[in-house]
């Protein structure tokens, strides 16, 4: 089990070399995970809160749907997002394949019921005077929501977390859209899985180090901004 | 209700309904602009559920809200922000003072005088701007919290202010302050207040008229005590209900036996000695508190019998010729005919 140790030294001087091809992958992994989730926060946030604001028939299958789908696979997603853009897909033209932007647009898809069920748990567990309170105060249906997303920011902020989490560390999708081109759709966990292939074990490793500093980092900059807006 | 102005609320077979239960049936009702309506009954009886519709915030299953003259729906632009409800328990945004009490004037669109106006609100609820304006939500006290969620009302200086219960769960002083503040409304703006309340100061000391509430029903003008059921036949023509006491309720026969009665208050007839008077009904009960109709000079007596309490309306030269003080053993006597039934149907 030398290798965890070595894999440890390695990280640290592949972070302080400044070692290109692995600041590629972290471009790469920031980049393909920070456009996956913009896409998820502006689509899900708003479909979160009405599945948690509003009462309607059949609400509870529809719960049991977007809760399932928490646990979507990630090679399943990366199958179906390949075939629609793949050469001989309905979106081919796109040119998306084998792009960052292809790898986001899987993310996307695994991200949003994450954003849409956590969102909709802290719309739900808002205190029912809440919505009283905006309307008696003369909140129209936009400054409703709006609101209620921003009372129940801590919630949502936990559901960006958890999200990113997913979209960061996942392989399936990155391996199958991206195709784990070198210097251009290689992210940090496609890396990881190339490494290990090739037997290095020691610079997997490294690299997995390299993914959870970056979370870390997330983290502590998504802890400080809850202090800010408390 | 005459004013000669036109009602600011004219209600028309207002109904609610909550899983197939109907909690509220308003046939028609109107309310004058600048009036202080007291809404009194027990819990549940429909108070919450009439302050909700009158304050836009739900839909009624059915019937209608005219807002001066108009019919009006929740998130009717010309209502919002001029009918204004205070939940029984307010919601303070997790944001500070000032940012909670400001929050319905930059809805608006924020004019410049913003930060007067909820300075001005914070004062006139008695809480020192200076002290208060900053204070974190979470920093506040239940009767300083009530007053901030008060004050974020007063700032939209409303033309209807509904407030569910407002002096229920805090202090003296606070609920002073509140009532205080209300009453500054009307005096300043005209605004309407209609209050759901068992704060008996507010009802007979400050309301020109008070609602009485039962079972979803609206009684407007007038006290009274409802005989809840369920009622058992006692001879030809009329039913009876044991209290728990022993003692026993005479109705005439109704329709439901399961339904509620009542009669009114000033049909009942309060005496240190039983009166012995053909068939009418006398219960032994002890006086539970008085209390000043200052608009009627007359005087709201509560008197507990079983688990009943029922309200009676003297002149004040009956409670003193009479003695009756609370702890006195008392007869209540009334005339079975005069019991009603509320259909409940």
């Amino acid at each position: 089990m030398e290798f965890l140790l070595d894999g440890f030294v390695q990280a640290i001087i592949l972070l302080v070399h400044l070692d290109p091809e692995t600041y590629s992958a972290i471009r790469a992994t920031l980049w393909s995970s920070s456009a996956a989730m913009a896409v998820s926060l502006v689509l899900g946030l708003p479909a979160g809160f009405w599945l948690g604001y509003h009462n309607f028939y059949g609400k509870h299958a529809l719960r049991t749907v977007v809760d399932t789908l928490l646990s979507l696979p990630t090679v399943l997603v990366g199958l179906i997002v390949y075939a629609f853009i793949s050469r001989q897909g309905p979106l081919g033209e796109m040119g998306l394949l084998f792009t960052l932007p292809g790898i986001a647009v899987g993310q996307a898809i695994l991200a949003w019921p994450v954003v849409v069920a956590l969102t909709a748990t802290a719309v739900e567990s808002m205190d029912r005077q809440l919505s009283i309170t905006l309307r008696s105060l003369g909140a129209d249906r936009r400054q409703l929501l709006l609101s209620t997303l921003w009372e129940a920011r801590f919630g949502i902020l936990a559901a960006g977390v958890t999200a990113y989490g997913r979209v960061m560390t996942e392989v399936g999708i990155s391996m199958m859209v991206g195709g784990n081109i070198k210097w251009a759709t290689r992210t940090m966990t496609t890396a990881i899985a190339l490494e290990t292939n090739k037997g290095m074990f020691a610079t997997g490793v490294a690299l997995g180090l390299v993914l959870l500093a970056i979370a870390f980092a997330v983290n502590v900059s998504l802890s400080f901004l809850r202090r800010q807006v408390r | 209700m005459s004013s000669g102005k036109p009602p600011i609320f004219r209600i028309e077979a207002l109904q609610q309904h909550y899983g197939g239960r109907r909690a509220l049936f308003v046939p028609h009702l109107e309310i004058a602009p600048g009036a202080i309506v007291g809404l009194m009954g027990p819990n549940g009886s429909g108070k919450s559920t009439l302050l909700r519709l009158l304050g836009f915030i739900e839909k009624p299953s059915s019937g209608l809200i005219h807002f001066k003259g108009r019919t009006a729906a929740p998130f009717d632009p010309r209502i919002r922000s001029r009918v204004t409800l205070l939940p029984q328990d307010p919601y303070l945004m997790n944001r500070s003072v000032f940012d909670n009490v400001a929050y319905g004037i930059k809805l608006r669109g924020a004019g410049s005088d913003s930060v007067q106006r909820v300075h001005r609100a914070l004062a006139a609820v008695g809480l020192a701007p200076a002290q208060f304006a900053r204070r974190p939500w979470f920093a506040l006290s239940g009767g300083e919290a009530q007053r901030v969620a008060l004050a974020a009302r007063l700032a939209l200086e409303p033309e209807v202010l509904l407030m569910d219960e407002p002096t229920a769960s805090v202090d003296a002083e606070s609920a002073e302050r509140i009532r205080r503040a209300a009453l500054a409304a009307r005096d300043q703006w005209g605004t309407t207040l209609i209050v759901a309340s068992h704060d008996w100061s507010w009802l007979f000391e400050v309301c020109d008229a008070v609602w009485h509430l039962y079972a979803g029903t609206v009684f407007p003008a007038g006290t009274r005590t409802f005989f809840p059921g369920p009622w058992e036949q006692a001879g030809e023509g009329a039913w009876r209900r044991r209290l728990a006491d022993g003692q026993w309720l005479i109705a005439p026969a109704g329709t439901d036996p399961s339904a509620p009665a009542y009669i009114e208050s000033q049909k009942l007839i309060l005496s240190r000695a039983p009166m012995v008077e053909g068939s009418r009904v006398v219960l032994k009960g002890t006086v539970l508190r008085q209390a000043l109709i200052r608009r009627t000079g007359k005087v709201v007596v509560t008197v507990g019998i079983g688990e009943l309490t029922l309200t009676a309306v003297l002149a004040p030269e009956t409670l003193r010729n009479e003695g009756m003080a609370p702890g006195d053993g008392i007869f209540v006597t009334y005339a079975p005919e005069d019991v009603s039934w509320i259909d409940s149907s």
